[in-house]
């Protein structure tokens, strides 16, 4: 009765190579992997990285239309069940190639979707860019946004207690994006399902929401000519 | 199948050496351009309507129109585009039918939103109703030009009681309308529910996106009971530069292209004509591009070009006119009429919206008797008759 399966994508805006952008990321979609593995969800992940998106976006601001590769990769975003938003911060705000990202993706293209929010920055001092920042304008996409926000500065990779905390932090919020995700698609035992969201067993339970394909949640395809509304109607006014 | 240019009427410096034409130069050179198209042996001169710089195509189109019309023998003088939000649906009703007596039915317009938001305040209009405004003006003007006396309210305008349009159009038959759009599913609809034609263009965007906006105008003709989806009125745009040599026309149009008011300092020339219908080379490539037109629109009727924009001299405007006219159209039309279905029609003419007026084969708005769209209606009332709403009950 249950789907066993969910796939995260990681939009990261790593600069580098080996940046801690991408560490950062890595280690949370590690982590959102075990969480699933300990409720029975077999969780897959995908990395789309905006510094391969850079000049596509640039272009898409000036022409309004998207490249292939940002077709594709707004095309993953569509067919995700749960998102990871990871960028470095620049006076106070995420590198502005990350909120170009959001700003350029489609309306409620994170519909139905739990999002994590996770930052990188030099000092504590960057600490809230990501809330402050990212979490309004996730939710005008009408993604779910967990609570948890993950933020690492240069402290949190070098101490013992950074480490630990930071840690904690990634576990904390991989947990509640995983359960929230659980309960949204209908995935996992039960009991993961009753914890994300108690109510989920009054009505038919979210199961059913699980057959209406991730894909398409919230998106309406406006040139179908299905979906197209009679001129008739656009006469009445 | 008509071929055509269309132009803007912007003055941009030119990037190679820093020179702007004067607004009375480039308005002579676009009456200069027209008058070439002809010779060269095009079928359509089209121009837009603009109400700020940097562009001198005329506010009232009808005005320049006329002008070449005077000019000229055959030419079909069109719009790209009629701006139906913000002027007033009676005037365009007068003045085109004025251009229309003039030209002996040369006239014809593509109805398009315009996309400076700033026109819609100078005209009294709140761009927020962009689409209601399209719809309700449009559906005013289509009866201005088909009923005399003609009584009206709408939210837009103030009532008509009475009022016939003068002159009224030749021989009774209006100009054909297109409907523009680049990106709103409402207007393909809507130049499906009349029967009109569709024209995308097909400038800035992918292929893949404008054959979607046709595909759903095609269902939607069929739909309406106007003909066979593959007998939708289509027309496109696009945008070429020609030299012989290919490498020649990347290497003199790209600082045109890197500085061009839309995409410059964007894409790459590259890059924007893998993406877009931007052809940049020889006439044979633009042949076999345009060509390829066909592949995702289906057979359609009318191909206009862009070619005098981003402050290209006038001299190459008018070589790029040359070649379209000895080595591009001709090709076209003999590979364009190879293959195509005799049921699909033709570009309409003045000359054939008579004929089909007269044998009362005139489209009906909405689709009449037979047609799916009329099935429906039929259904939908019966269904009402039969289950009569609380409303309807309350009422009896």
């Amino acid at each position: 009765m249950s789907t066993n399966t969910m796939n995260i994508v990681a939009v990261t805006t790593s600069l580098s190579e080996d940046s801690t952008t991408l560490k950062l990321t890595n280690r949370i979609l590690g982590q959102t992997a075990s969480a699933g593995e300990s409720v029975g969800i077999d969780v897959t992940t995908d990395v789309i990285n905006v510094r391969n998106l850079a000049t596509a976006l640039t272009d898409m601001t000036l022409t309004g239309f998207r490249s292939e590769a940002l077709e594709q990769a707004f095309a993953t975003i569509a067919a995700a069940d749960a998102i990871v938003t990871v960028a470095p911060v620049y006076k106070a705000a995420p590198v502005g190639l990350h909120t170009l990202f959001w700003q350029l993706v489609d309306d409620r293209a994170l519909s139905r979707k739990p999002v994590l929010i996770a930052s990188t920055g030099g000092t504590a001092r960057h600490s809230l860019a990501g809330d402050a920042v990212l979490r309004p304008m996730l939710s005008y996409l009408k993604g779910i946004v967990v609570p948890t926000t993950v933020f690492a500065a240069t402290d949190d990779w070098g101490t013992v207690e950074g480490g630990r905390a930071l840690t904690a932090r990634i576990r904390q919020a991989g947990e509640e994006l995983v359960s929230l995700t659980a309960a949204i698609i209908g995935a996992g035992n039960d009991d993961l399902a009753e914890v994300a969201d108690p109510d989920s067993h009054a009505g038919a339970g979210a199961n059913a929401t699980r057959g209406t394909s991730s894909a398409n949640r919230g998106i309406v395809d406006e040139f179908d000519p299905a979906n197209v509304t009679p001129f008739a109607q656009l006469l009445e006014g | 199948m008509e071929f055509g240019i269309f132009t803007i009427g912007d003055v941009t410096t030119d990037p190679t050496d820093g020179t702007t034409v004067s607004e009375n130069q480039r308005i002579k050179n676009t009456v200069e351009i027209a008058k070439k198209a002809e010779e060269v042996g095009l079928d359509v001169f089209a121009t837009g309507q603009h109400h700020n710089p940097p562009f001198v195509a005329p506010a009232n189109p009808p005005v320049l129109l006329a002008n070449i019309a005077a000019q000229t023998e055959k030419l079909e003088l069109s719009t790209a585009t009629t701006l139906i939000t913000t002027t007033d649906p009676v005037r365009i009703a007068e003045d085109y039918s004025y251009a229309q007596h003039l030209s002996d039915g040369r006239i014809s317009l593509i109805m398009g939103r315009g996309n400076t938001g700033p026109v819609y305040p100078w005209f009294g209009k709140d761009i927020r109703a962009g689409i209601p405004l399209a719809v309700e003006n449009y559906n005013l003007l289509y009866r201005l030009w088909r009923e005399k006396s003609l009584d009206w309210e709408g939210k837009f305008r103030t009532p008509l009681n009475g009022f016939t349009v003068t002159p009224t159009p030749l021989d009774e038959v209006p100009p054909f309308v297109w409907h523009g759009s680049i990106r709103s599913p409402e207007i393909a609809e809507q130049a499906a529910y009349y029967g009109d034609g569709f024209f995308h263009n097909n400038i800035f965007w992918p292929t893949s996106h404008t054959a979607r906006m046709v595909q759903l105008y095609r269902q939607r003709y069929e739909y309406y009971g106007h003909g066979k989806a593959s007998q939708a009125i289509v027309g496109l745009g696009g945008q070429v530069f020609m030299r012989k040599n290919s490498q020649d026309a990347v290497r003199e149009f790209r600082p045109y292209f890197d500085n061009a008011p839309v995409y410059g300092h964007g894409p790459s020339l590259e890059d924007f004509s893998t993406q877009t219908p931007l052809t940049v080379g020889s006439p044979q490539q633009v042949i076999e591009r345009t060509l390829s037109f066909r592949d995702w629109a289906g057979d359609y009727q009318r191909q206009l070009f862009l070619i005098d924009h981003a402050g290209l001299p006038q001299k190459t405007v008018l070589e790029q006119l040359d070649l379209l006219g000895e080595e591009v159209i001709p090709v076209l039309r003999e590979e364009f009429a190879k293959g195509r279905p005799a049921d699909v029609p033709d570009a309409p003419t003045h000359e054939s919206l008579v004929i089909r007026h007269r044998e009362g084969r005139d489209p009906i708005p909405g689709g009449g008797e037979g047609s799916r769209a009329f099935e429906d209606r039929q259904a939908r009332a019966a269904e009402a008759a039969q289950n009569p709403t609380q409303e309807g009950a309350d009422r009896s």
